[in-house]
């Protein structure tokens, strides 16, 4: 039984480090805007809820178009 | 390899759970346990005097944000207050008939259309509510709690930090959100009224025994500590402003005062001191100045007290007592500078009642106002004659609407509350985010009726530290 067959292989691109700070940033936003979402549900304050919802949402797209347009320049 | 590892975490695994369920087996037989803390649990109580942490963001201060001038400063008649039995001194009896008659009218009338919040449901529970808390008010208290000197025992001796510990945890459980402390000087007897709403002087005397005659109150100079106390009002109903549903929390919550004051008053007796109360709705002392001493929050626009930990949403009582207690100090934690640029209860209020000055002024309104702070200062006969006339129940609209009424269930509004206190020129933003996220608007009373609310309709969690 060869090793690579026994554990899985992660494999982490090489970026620069302000982008791995940025990406930090954006993962802090995507919580506290989540967070902020789910506790507006409770404190049943619907309309601020729906725009926290928005705003991870677009946050999400936003991280999600620029992983792919990172990833594809760096393959 | 990979098969030798296997195999002795399997007999590690046999072993351990062997250990596991002797040591489960000798653990049920031991006697029972208890681990003694000689320092209270930190979670609970932070400092000998047993206030509870507050965030980083409020600080104390030696003067309140409120600038008093103490010369200026003269006792206050509560009789020429425009609310209550004062009303009528400015109106006159013809008025006050006509507008009685207006609010009877709206009410009969809004029953019949069944208008939302004004309904029978609505009605019937603000009287009920108002029934509970319609007796056994009083200034001495009920004096039936067994003294010391009755049991036969030595009066309760402590340090004045032990008193206040043990009475805020008391009246804490009594109901009470917030409690402070501020001591009668001569400056601080100034916000004992020197009439009180009844007609009755309160005056100090020389003496060791408070007491009561048809015409004084007497409080002994030896009773010289003011005990602060805020009573949360429920968020979700006071939302519904200005309702009947709204007006309940507010009429539950001196409801609730109430039994804390009868409870407290009886706590104090109980270790051989004495606790004077208030005699009537709103009586003894000006409230949110007391409020603003103790620590408890600061002056907002709307001229009542805005606290740190539920905003407006409370409602403030005090008593005075001559058990010593370590006395606290006023707090800056941004909120009287927010209202300088916010203005949104002023904005909102549906009778112009209050100021919309970019800064506060020394100049009073009106004789309903106690001069002698810089204040935004309200217009009393105008909140009072809208509430008859125009709400048909108390208004509220001013509390509901200010950014700081929160839950505090959101981590980014306790961090806003830091921003507030430590950034000032954020402050007119904060407040066009406050409008755009919709956070004042007035929600359905019909909708509260589908609610699943806690207790009292608050969260009484609020001021514990989960960290």
């Amino acid at each position: 039984m060869s090793e690579d067959k026994e554990y899985f292989t992660i494999k982490i691109v090489r970026r620069p480090w302000y982008e791995w700070i940025l990406w930090g940033i954006w993962l802090f936003l995507e919580i506290v805007f989540l967070q902020s979402a789910i506790a507006s549900h409770q404190e049943l304050e619907q309309r601020a809820a729906m725009i926290y919802w928005l705003i991870v949402v677009v946050l999400s797209l936003t991280g999600f178009v620029f992983w792919i347009i990172r990833r594809s320049r760096l393959l | 390899m990979t098969e030798k590892r296997k195999k002795i975490s399997r007999r590690d695994f046999l072993k351990l759970a062997g250990l596991s369920t002797s040591s489960l087996a000798v653990g049920s037989f031991s006697p029972p346990t208890r681990k003694k803390s000689v320092l209270p649990h930190s979670k609970i109580i932070l400092d000998e005097a047993g206030r509870m942490k507050r965030p980083w963001w409020v600080r104390e201060v030696d003067k309140p944000t409120v600038e008093i001038s103490w010369e200026s400063v003269k006792r206050f008649d509560a009789r020429t207050a425009a609310r209550g039995s004062g009303f009528i001194n400015y109106v006159g009896q013809e008025e006050v008939n006509r507008l009685t008659k207006i609010a009877a009218g709206k009410e009969k009338e809004r029953l019949l259309q069944k208008v939302p919040g004004y309904t029978l449901k609505d009605q019937a529970l603000s009287a009920a509510q108002a029934s509970s808390s319609s007796s056994k008010r009083s200034f001495l208290g009920l004096q039936k709690a067994q003294t010391p000197e009755e049991r036969g025992v030595p009066t309760w001796k402590g340090s004045s930090s032990d008193a206040a510990r043990i009475l805020r945890v008391a009246m804490r459980h009594f109901g009470a959100a917030t409690v402070g402390f501020v001591e009668l000087n001569e400056q601080t007897k100034k916000l004992i009224y020197s009439y009180d709403t009844d007609g009755k002087e309160i005056v100090f005397e020389d003496v060791d025994i408070a007491y009561e005659t048809t015409e004084k109150r007497v409080i002994p100079h030896k009773a010289k500590w003011v005990i602060v106390y805020t009573v949360q009002m429920s968020a979700d109903a006071l939302k519904r402003a200005p309702t009947a549903i709204a007006e309940q929390t507010t009429i539950l919550s001196y409801g609730r005062a109430l039994d804390i004051q009868i409870k407290t008053q009886e706590f104090i007796r109980g270790l051989g001191y004495q606790c004077l109360g208030e005699a009537n709705v709103n009586g003894l002392g000006i409230a949110p100045a007391l409020a603003v001493m103790a620590g408890l929050g600061e002056l907002g626009r709307h001229n009542r007290v805005i606290t740190p930990e539920f905003g407006p949403m409370v409602r403030i009582f005090k008593m005075i007592t001559d058990l010593p207690v370590t006395t606290d100090k006023p707090i800056d934690a941004g909120i009287m500078q927010f209202c300088s640029s916010c203005k949104k209860c002023a904005e909102t209020c549906p009778a112009s009642a209050l100021s919309l000055d970019d800064e506060p002024t020394w100049d009073v309104q009106g004789k309903w106002n106690n001069s002698g702070h810089k204040a935004y200062f309200e217009h009393s006969l105008k909140c009072r004659t809208y509430m008859m006339e125009g709400a048909g129940t108390n208004c509220s609209i001013c509390f509901s609407v200010c950014p700081f009424a929160k839950k505090n269930k959101v981590w980014l509004h306790n961090w806003v509350k830091g921003g507030i206190s430590s950034f000032p020129t954020l402050d007119g933003l904060l407040r066009s985010l406050d409008d755009a996220f919709s956070y004042g608007a007035q929600k359905s009373p019909e909708e509260w009726w589908w609610l699943n609310l806690p207790e009292y309709g608050i969260n009484t969690e609020q001021t514990i530290d989960e960290d």
